[in-house]
């Protein structure tokens, strides 16, 4: 156990998310249990009262995720002085079995945390909490994704053994090694950035769909195009943006983006693309609420609303990936 | 209606604004100072090669904590079980790191 | 969202107000707080500053230094070693280094004594490390005694003060010739303290030390990238430690804050009596306590690291640099390189606001689910 100001504060993090999340999990049963909007018994009127805390209480255990998922990027480059072989945050998730398996998931609770948020945001606007219950399932099914991160993220810290020789980018990211970082690595940069293309073409498309119609079939479309473009972006980085940004056209490490050195050229491609991919994946949740009585308008709107910032956002991480390559004196393209 | 006293929240957003506005100017500081002391930093590298050193001189108490990269292999507690740190700066520098 | 923005800001007039009516409780809160802040702010301004600066210094160091071992303690290095090393592929320049310590029984400090052939010395000359001559009250062309290993006492006349901005790695350094230096130390003709090694690949340097120990067993190689990794964890370390030490501080705080937020005055519960008696919801009334905590913990949290980045880079961390810097007899005085990132931030606001705002959820939830009628009766 290393005692690092950032590991401790992520440690801290955790432990105040789970403190947080049990009560909030006890009472998602007692809500599934016993929630009757028609009754006015005394239990109903506690539980009325006792969401407004428990939803405040998801906000911060959310927000607290997403500041973790930063910091835990953050904190794996910054630690990548101490450790043999460590170059960048890669050599430092390889030390032991835990590192990655945590990235993941803390990427999934951060999707799966503003999904929850936006339907939170979303029920508050009927007056009936007509999402309560669906909120409290998803809630239910979130919470051993945390504990699961929690417990990982502890694991990986506890088992980080300065004695470790481990491999950085340079052996995991590239196209002769084994598994999935290597194929990545392995598709050619022509093809990579060609694949984006037609995504974003078909991404165009179902947004422009979701406009004008808004109907649950194409936020569906939408959604499920997202989410293909999201794998897509992030392949595309290791395999080809990547190697505009190092100006090196073997050096395929989506973490090494975020140095000083490379002008955090990294935060700017991602930021972009994971709040707009966390901005499309309710749409279709969204767009089906339109069937509720007392969201319909407020529905109606957030799934225009929604897409179109999503959209926007993609568009703003296109633009900066073409940014980079126009102005990286590398060219993969022309050979 | 309009009320002729100012809004609270127009001092107070002025207020974070400013704060704001001090916190970035500190990244910005730090460049300047790093770059004022740019000169002094070549100088003493120079040094570190030029007389070899290798270590900061933070604490000069003992052996092992005037030269922390140089140390002898030690223990806790070598010299007998119930021996505690002679020196207080021994508390501040790291215990030996032990595979698990 | 134009409808949005100005709720939420007539949502802050309201706060900023019924704060202001209570100046004398929040005023202790917010003092509190922001000195907390300040407090964890300049630990880690602190340590990161000497990490960064240490990193930076040390990146010249040797690339492998060789020291050899004798029943577990160091010892002095015969001058056939360095030949021996030589036959090894890969290295390059092979040096004796020359140094050891000095006690000074006068103002009870080490010295470390190198030996410097590039400052033109003359035998009974010496250069000194600044705080070395402050300490002891000497300037150039003062002499220094030192007491020599056959128990005589050799005087010799100071040329030159190291510079004073280099007293993070030269503060209690004297420098005399070789010759010099084997007489006061007592080491013998023959022998050297070490042999720093230059490598010519540096992806060679572990298949160097591998080779030295195989062709040297009893040597023992440091290498360049061991003394970097060796102070970046000493520096996080420290930093981990103080900052568990102020993690009692900050409990205190959170458990104080906890306290303020449950125990409301009688005024205060009619305040929420009657604003729910007009209409507010309970979810205005947490908003409304949402933002009574984000205004105080901004306040705080940009007050409290602007203080600790006056106090660290413009007060050189007077406060707490004694206890951080360590308690020799020679207490280097060091400009701190300033480096400030968003990581540092961001831990401390893990470390504070987020406790906080923890702490106070429950009480203030507590507070906005009272009854208008049972505090209005």
């Amino acid at each position: 156990m290393l005692l690092h100001p950032a590991i401790m504060a992520l440690l801290l993090l955790s432990l105040l998310v789970t403190a947080m999340l049990l009560p909030a999990a006890l009472f998602a049963l007692q809500i599934l249990r016993h929630w009757n909007m028609q009754s006015g018994s005394a239990r109903q009127l506690a539980l009325e009262r006792k969401t407004y805390l428990i939803s405040t209480l998801l906000t911060w255990v959310f927000t607290a995720e997403l500041l973790s998922l930063f910091l835990f990027i953050y904190s794996a480059e910054a630690l990548s002085g101490q450790f043999v072989g460590a170059m960048c945050a890669t050599g430092v998730l390889n030390i032991n079995a835990w590192g990655w398996p945590t990235l993941w998931l803390k990427i999934v609770t951060f999707f799966a945390g503003s999904l929850w948020l936006i339907m939170n945001q979303l029920d508050n606007h009927g007056y009936d909490f007509p999402l309560i219950r669906q909120k409290y399932i998803l809630l239910l099914l979130i919470v051993p994704l945390l504990l699961a991160g929690g417990y990982s993220q502890l694991s990986f810290f506890s088992a980080l053994n300065p004695e470790v020789i481990t491999s950085c980018c340079g052996s995991l990211f590239s196209a002769d090694a084994q598994g999935v970082a290597a194929e990545l690595s392995g598709i050619a940069p022509k093809n990579a950035l060609l694949m984006l293309t037609v995504a974003a073409l078909i991404l165009c498309v179902t947004a422009y769909l979701v406009l004008k119609q808004g109907t649950r079939l194409t936020a569906l479309a939408f959604s499920i195009t997202a989410l293909l473009f999201f794998a897509i972006a992030l392949s595309a980085i290791v395999s080809a943006v990547a190697l505009y940004i190092y100006q090196h056209p073997h050096h395929h490490c989506p973490f090494c983006l975020l140095k000083a050195g490379h002008h955090y050229s990294g935060y700017l491609l991602y930021l972009p693309l994971f709040v707009a991919t966390a901005l499309a994946l309710p749409l279709p949740f969204i767009a089906r609420c339109q069937a509720i009585p007392s969201l319909s308008a407020t529905a109606h709107r957030w799934v225009k609303q929604l897409s179109r910032s999503s959209l926007a956002l993609y568009l703003l991480f296109l633009v900066i990936v073409l940014l980079e390559i126009a102005a990286s004196p590398l060219r993969l393209l022309s050979q | 209606m309009r009320s002729s006293k100012p809004r609270p929240s127009t001092p107070w957003l002025f207020f974070l604004l400013l704060g704001i506005s001090f916190t970035l100017l500190t990244f910005a500081d730090s460049l300047r100072l790093r770059d004022a002391m740019q000169a002094d930093l070549t100088a003493n590298r120079q040094l570190v090669r030029d007389l070899a050193l290798t270590d900061l001189a933070l604490f000069t108490d003992a052996r092992y904590v005037r030269h922390l990269s140089q140390q002898d292999n030690y223990a806790a507690f070598q010299d007998h079980p119930m021996a505690l740190e002679h020196f207080p700066s021994g508390s501040l520098i790291m215990p030996p790191q032990l595979s698990p | 969202m134009n409808h949005f923005f100005s709720r939420q800001r007539y949502l802050i007039d309201y706060t900023l107000a019924s704060l202001l009516r209570r100046k004398g409780k929040h005023a202790t809160l917010l003092l509190i707080y922001t000195l907390v802040i300040a407090l964890l702010a300049s630990v880690m301004l602190f340590t990161e500053a000497l990490r960064q600066e240490s990193q930076l210094l040390l990146s010249d160091a040797p690339e492998i230094v060789l020291q050899r071992q004798i029943a577990g303690r160091h010892a002095l290095v015969p001058v056939d070693y360095l030949e021996k090393i030589g036959t090894i592929r890969g290295t390059h320049q092979i040096e004796g280094r020359l140094w050891g310590y000095h006690y000074d029984a006068t103002i009870k400090a080490n010295y470390t004594v190198m030996a410097s052939e590039e400052h033109a010395l003359t035998n009974s000359e010496i250069i000194i490390g600044a705080t070395l001559a402050r300490s002891r009250g000497v300037a150039v062309g003062d002499m220094l005694s030192l007491s020599a290993a056959d128990g005589g006492t050799f005087v010799f006349t100071i040329k030159a003060l190291l510079p004073s901005t280099s007293e993070l790695v030269s503060s209690d350094l004297v420098l005399m010739t070789p010759h010099a230096l084997r007489l006061t130390l007592g080491i013998p003709e023959g022998f050297y303290t070490d042999v720093i090694i230059a490598v010519r690949n540096p992806r060679e340097m572990q298949k160097v030390a591998a080779k030295l120990i195989e062709r040297l067993p009893d040597s023992r190689p440091i290498l360049r990238d061991e003394i970097l990794r060796t102070y970046e964890a000493v520096f996080a370390w420290r930093q981990g430690v103080v900052l568990l030490l102020l993690v009692t501080t900050v409990l205190a705080f959170i458990i104080f804050a906890w306290d303020r937020a449950s125990g409301l005055s009688a005024e205060e519960r009619r305040e929420i009596g009657i604003l729910k008696a007009v209409g507010w919801e309970i979810g205005d009334i947490l908003q409304m306590k949402f933002w009574e905590g984000t205004i105080i913990s901004l306040s705080a949290f940009l007050t409290g690291y602007l203080i600790a980045y006056l106090h660290v880079f413009y007060g050189n961390a007077s406060l707490f640099a004694p206890v951080l810097k360590g308690w020799a007899t020679l207490y280097p005085d060091f400009r701190l390189y300033p480096v400030i990132d968003a990581l540092q931030l961001t831990t401390l606001f893990c470390f504070t606001v987020i406790p906080y705002a923890v702490a106070t959820l429950v009480p203030t939830w507590r507070s906005a689910i009272t009854d208008p009628e049972e505090v209005m009766r």
